[in-house]
């Protein structure tokens, strides 16, 4: 799923647009292209792919506590290869680095915490270990702990999670086979791997208190190596997990003229785990709301009308907290609005809801995402 | 503004008829606080603000890692992924010489990639640049560099060229003071050899986590030999150490201000003889008791606070002259110093302000009272005073005496915190009891003395000899003053004679290889600069060498104090060397035990701040765990004050991860000359940053830098004795005016004015030659005290009593110089008195 891009945007920034971004590049670089043919294999394919520049898992999830107050939280790991002099030394070598972020949000306390890091290997700092099943970013990790199942931790000053993560469904393969086009081109697209419904028990922490939670998350896993083209200037992504079992992903990538990426598109995802793909004229996505951020100025959409006609689907979607703001202090990359979100609306006549989340891009500032130029580092 | 107009009248206009009387005093106390604030401003900038620059970068730590020879990086990773809310921060640190400045300053490779994304700042090129430049390096802005300029550094035994990718500074630094060098963690290891390990990790969390938890998780996973202690307990450690340094210069600073004193109160008793009958008018007309000492109090005050703002300023002058001369002393003795900026805090301005006010008062207070307590009718008798001091000389010896023998009995009580409080109250004791003593020293010398004077010296010399018993409590406080200059000259003199020779003799001892070699990079006795194994290697190979000690250094805490852990070849030590031991031990026996087991000898020093004493154990945190030790010997050692564990390398190397060196001693083969020898042995450190020392030129430079040390106490020493010289001036002066009448009433039967100078050149001769007498059995006495009970109880050493002959006598004869040249102005003054107009004014 390319939703994640303002975060790869960090990246690139983080290393230099050189190892991203143009073609011409692009066509000498070592690393393997997202075509299609590929053959998935569970679970070697929830772990790192180093012939693949850029890799992340994306973990969201909606929360209870035995109070029936609502948390939500994001823990997400990326990887980022880079080409780098082979003289260099290993354990503090530069040739991948591992970023981080973890946010939670306090639906009742009104709270919401997000967090950044940045790391090499190094001594066992950060990284993606197959032989043990595990990716983390210094504290914060995931364990793989079943064939699609996970155990997450992550510690910071303030709060804290400890799940465990059962897969209710087998992965979905997004796109054509798992492979998703992104631009027309052979190769300018990812591989993209979700676990749409993950049952989830632990605790969490939030100010010294700790709580019994439930409820339910949502797995990304992506892997390429191109980029996009550089006429977008952001986007919509959307992760819906119905009451009656089922799941939707939809999402639509913004150009710098104001239309909208053709390629853009969906996933619904069945209880009964069969999933179907969907088009960009499958779905409407209309604006009902937007919050103003006091602290960049950002304008997000954060409030929508949804539908889906082929499904007789319609929902409202409403952000279970306004300020779920990742707003960059570190000059390194972008903010963006990333949350919450509870669902409302009908199938067929039939009411429903449901809970997940919302990311919004390129809201806040204008946002180059081509990695064409150099990002926030040397502003 | 009635006291204002009084105040006006009857001191401040006699005291501006004569400027130069209270010019005097005025800069006696100027240069009395400007010494005491200089020495504490340098000092502080010095030793005891001591953010050394290896702080720099510091985050919110309060605790820290720290291995004597470094944390195997494995350990990070462990740290890492704890389950606690907690940073960890690796570090790489290393003293580095700026190549093109001469700067000392740090080294400090920190996890840059990581740190992008926290709050540090490097300045405005904080991109990652790391990433890409191998050798890049972020530079404080008081190095003066650009991005893209080339920075050459002396590193260990190497030179290394970095390229300046970013200016920084930091929150609090003060403009220009922040030199530090930073680079990635990897590119630090490198350069100091230390691949795969780290020297610090700083542990940061918030708040409200708890401390102990903290601990007990971050314990579970540290391997032997290093150690988790509170942030800044390195730092803290060298501050105390260095507090005892401080706190001697301190009171040698001190010394010029008690000079001081004894000047206001010279001046304040002057003006309050000289002004009896017009006090005596005041009483007479209704000011109270309370109102007159008012007045002179207030005089003092003036003193005071004029002095106190004009010596805060001088001070703030003189620290800055002062503060390298400073940091050198606490680089040779303690350890790697960067001095700070110096700058005239508010607190200081208050501090001289009270200092000048506080001794004025404290001087002014007995002539005040005097004052005070002259009544109405006795103000037409002059010279009572006088007299009263001259029979009360008996009961002021009797108190100058148990103030002595107080001060005798303080000489053996222990240190107190290790400090030598009662040795300092015991130099202040015998100081005030001497010159309680004086003035019936004084008389019974003068009566014993006059005949002869007056046969060697003829008229003129008995008047003199006659005035000084006459005006006995004036001549009294003057002797006092000078004496106690010379006195503190005559001990410092004694003792840092005592302690010269006692260094050179046993680097005789000592120094007794060939050649020595080191690193180039900054070293102190906290940091040892490593030398590369091949240059030993090196200079084995070669025809002209018999041997090749190999010794490192490597500096530990224990029991919460730094120390310096050396081995080498203790064989060749025995069969070469000449190192001693404390009376009664055997250094034979001692040096064949040594590499048989785990043994060590320690230095004097380290013997007396640890208390350790021969068959006594030690627990070394080394990094393959601890080691318990049996102590076989105490060794002389004047290298460092810290203190040294001495083992041999048999015993030791085996226990630390890898081997290094930090000083290598040659034994050049029989028929060899030095002079081939030292070409041998540079020609084959040609490519490398090392410093070559021959015996001779090892012991000069260590000569060198001993001298460089003191360098500062004799400064403190003139600055005093100039204090008491102008002083004396300043008091003939006085002298003359007060005896216009005798001094004409002398022209008129005949007198002529050659023999009235000569008299007056009589007089500061016969005060000259008391405060010299005086002044070097004063000083001899406080010698005893400086040797036997101050530095031993503040450093631990053992001098063998010198006596620096040549040294004092040129000092003496300086300061009678001084004070028989002091005595040109006030006796032209005599010679110009117009008799007539004098006896007229009567």
């Amino acid at each position: 799923m390319t939703s994640r891009r303002q975060l790869l945007q960090l990246l690139s920034a983080v290393v230099g647009a050189s190892a991203f971004g143009s073609h011409a590049r692009a066509a000498s670089s070592p690393w393997r292209l997202a075509l299609p043919g590929y053959r998935y294999q569970f679970p070697r394919d929830h772990m790192a792919h180093p012939d693949f520049q850029t890799e992340w898992w994306y973990f969201t999830g909606n929360l209870r506590d035995q109070r029936d107050s609502d948390f939500g939280y994001e823990l997400t790991f990326f990887r980022q290869a880079r080409q780098v002099a082979p003289d260099a030394r290993a354990a503090w070598q530069t040739g991948q680095l591992y970023l981080a972020h973890f946010a939670l949000t306090d639906v009742a306390g009104g709270g919401f915490e997000h967090r950044e890091r940045l790391n090499r290997p190094g001594p066992g700092l950060a990284g993606a270990d197959a032989s043990t099943g595990r990716v983390w970013n210094g504290n914060w990790q995931a364990q793989l702990t079943g064939d699609h199942d996970w155990r997450l931790q992550a510690v910071d000053a303030g709060f804290a999670i400890e799940l465990d993560l059962r897969s209710a469904k087998q992965p979905v393969l997004h796109g054509e086979n798992g492979i998703h086009q992104k631009a027309s081109e052979a190769g300018r697209a990812s591989h993209y791997i979700s676990l749409t419904r993950l049952e989830t028990a632990g605790t969490l922490t939030v100010r010294g208190r700790r709580m019994a939670v439930r409820g339910l998350s949502w797995m990304d896993h992506e892997f390429f190596t191109s980029q996009l083209g550089g006429n977008q200037v952001g986007w919509d992504w959307f992760s819906i997990q119905l009451d009656d079992g089922a799941e939707l992903m939809i999402y639509r990538l913004r150009r710098r003229d104001g239309s909208i990426e053709p390629l853009s598109g969906g996933s619904y995802v069945h209880p009964d785990g069969r999933w179907e793909r969907l088009r960009l004229e499958d779905f409407t996505l209309r604006t009902r709301g937007v919050w103003t951020s006091p602290r960049t100025g950002g304008v997000y959409p954060t409030a929508w009308d949804i539908g889906v006609p082929r499904l007789h689907l319609r929902l409202t979607a409403q952000p279970l907290l306004d300020h779920q703001e990742l707003v960059s202090e570190r000059r390194l990359g972008p903010s963006y609005w990333e949350g919450l979100m509870q669902y409302q609306g009908t199938r067929q006549g039939k009411s429903l809801s449901g809970k997940g989340y919302l990311e919004l891009t390129g809201y806040a500032g204008d946002v180059d995402l081509s990695g064409q130029e150099r990002g926030g580092l040397t502003r | 503004m009635h006291r204002l107009k009084l105040f006006h009248r009857v001191i401040l206009r006699p005291m501006l008829a004569q400027p130069s009387r209270g010019l005097l005093t005025f800069v006696a106390v100027a240069l009395g606080v400007a010494v005491v604030i200089a020495i504490d401003l340098a000092g502080f900038a010095a030793a005891g603000s001591f953010r050394s620059s290896m702080e720099s970068l510091a985050g919110k730590a309060s605790l820290e890692l720290a291995g004597s020879t470094g944390i195997p990086e494995d350990t990070l990773g462990k740290l890492a992924t704890l389950p606690i809310p907690v940073r960890f921060e690796p570090r790489v640190e290393e003293y580095i010489t700026d190549e093109a400045s001469g700067v000392v300053t740090s080294l400090i490779g920190i996890d840059l990639v990581a740190h992008a994304q926290r709050n540090l700042v490097l300045g405005d090129a904080s991109g990652l640049e790391v990433l890409d430049h191998p050798r890049a390096a972020w530079v404080g802005a008081g190095l003066g560099r650009q991005p893209g300029d080339e920075l050459r550094i002396t590193i260990q035994d190497r030179s290394e060229t970095l390229r300046v990718s970013g200016v920084f500074q930091e929150e609090g630094d003060q403009p220009g003071t922040n030199r530090v060098v930073v680079v990635d963690l990897p590119v630090a290891q490198a350069l100091t050899g230390r691949e795969g390990l780290l020297d610090r990790v700083e542990v940061e969390f918030p708040e409200d986590v708890d401390e102990a938890a903290v601990r007990a998780a971050v314990s579970a996973v540290l391997p032997a030999g290093v150690e988790l202690r509170s942030f800044g307990a390195r730092t803290d450690a060298n501050r105390r150490m260095l507090g005892a340094f401080r706190w001697n210069l301190r009171i040698l600073s001190g010394i010029a201000l008690v000079v001081g004193a004894f000047l206001i109160y010279n001046t304040i008793s002057v003006s309050v003889v000289r002004r009896r009958g017009e006090i005596g008018v005041l009483r007479a007309l209704g000011v109270t008791r309370t109102g007159a000492q008012a007045l002179f109090l207030a005089e003092a005050a003036a003193f005071g606070i004029a002095g106190g703002l004009a010596g805060a300023a001088l001070g703030t002058l003189m620290a800055r002259a002062a503060v390298d001369l400073l940091a050198a002393t606490v680089n040779a003795l303690y350890v790697t110093s960067t001095p700070g900026a110096v700058s005239l805090s508010a607190g200081h301005l208050a501090a001289s302000l009270l200092l000048g006010l506080g001794v004025s008062l404290a001087a002014a207070f007995a002539p005040a009272r005097e004052a005070g307590s002259i009544a109405p009718v006795e103000a037409m008798a002059r010279g009572r005073r006088d007299y009263d001091v001259r029979v009360n000389a008996g009961r002021n010896a009797l108190w100058g005496a148990l103030l002595l023998a107080t001060g005798a009995a303080f000489c053996w009580m222990p240190p107190v915190d290790g400090r030598p409080l009662f040795g300092y109250l015991a130099t202040l004791l015998l100081i005030l009891g001497t010159a309680m003593l004086l003035p019936l020293l004084i008389t019974l010398l003068n009566a014993a003395a006059q005949r002869q004077v007056t046969r060697l010296f003829g008229v003129e010399g008995l008047l003199a000899a006659r005035s000084l018993t006459g005006s006995l409590r004036r001549s009294a406080v003057l002797v006092g003053a000078l004496s106690t200059a010379v006195a503190m000259m005559a001990s410092v003199a004694l003792m840092v004679g005592s302690f010269r020779q006692t260094v050179m003799v046993w680097m005789d001892n000592q120094i007794q290889a060939d050649i020595y070699l080191r690193a180039a990079a900054p070293s102190s006795p906290d940091n040892y600069p490593p030398i590369h194994p091949d240059v030993a290697a090196a200079l084995e190979a070669l025809p002209e060498v018999a041997a090749v000690d190999r010794f490192r250094a490597v500096s530990l805490m224990l029991n919460g104090k730094p120390a310096t852990l050396g081995f080498g070849d203790s064989q060749l030590m025995r069969t070469q060397g000449r190192t001693s031991f404390l009376p009664g031990q055997d250094r034979q026996a001692i040096l064949t035990r040594l590499p048989t087991g785990p043994y060590v000898v320690v230095s004097e020093p380290f013997s007396q701040k640890h208390d350790a004493r021969v068959g006594g154990t030690l627990q070394l945190p080394l990094p393959s765990g601890p080691m318990e030790v049996t102590i076989l010997g105490i060794f002389n050692d004047y290298s460092n004050e810290r203190g040294t564990v001495f083992g041999d390398a048999a015993v030791f190397a085996p226990r630390f991860p890898r081997q290094e060196i930090t000083s290598l001693s040659v034994y050049l083969r029989d028929g060899v000359s030095l002079d081939a020898g030292r070409l041998a042995v540079e020609q084959a450190t040609a490519n490398r940053r090392v410093l070559v020392f021959t015996n001779r030129s090892l012991r000069a430079e260590a000569i060198r830098i001993f001298d460089q040390t003191f360098a500062i106490t004799w400064a403190l020493e003139a600055v005093a004795i100039f204090v008491a010289v102008m002083g004396m001036a300043g008091a003939l002066v006085a002298l003359v005016m007060d005896r216009r009448r005798e001094l004409s009433l002398l022209r008129f039967l005949g007198a002529s004015k050659p023999q009235i100078q000569r008299l007056i050149y009589f007089e500061a001769g016969l005060l000259g030659m008391l405060s010299n007498v005086v002044g070097l059995l004063l000083g001899f006495a406080l010698a005893l005290i400086l040797i036997y009970v101050i530095n031993r109880q503040s450093f631990g050493w053992t001098f063998q009593f010198h006596w620096p002959g040549a040294l004092l006598l040129g000092a003496l004869t300086l300061i009678y110089a001084a004070t028989l040249a002091s005595a040109w102005f006030p006796a032209r003054v005599a010679t110009r008195l117009n008799p007539i107009e004098v006896i007229h004014e009567e």
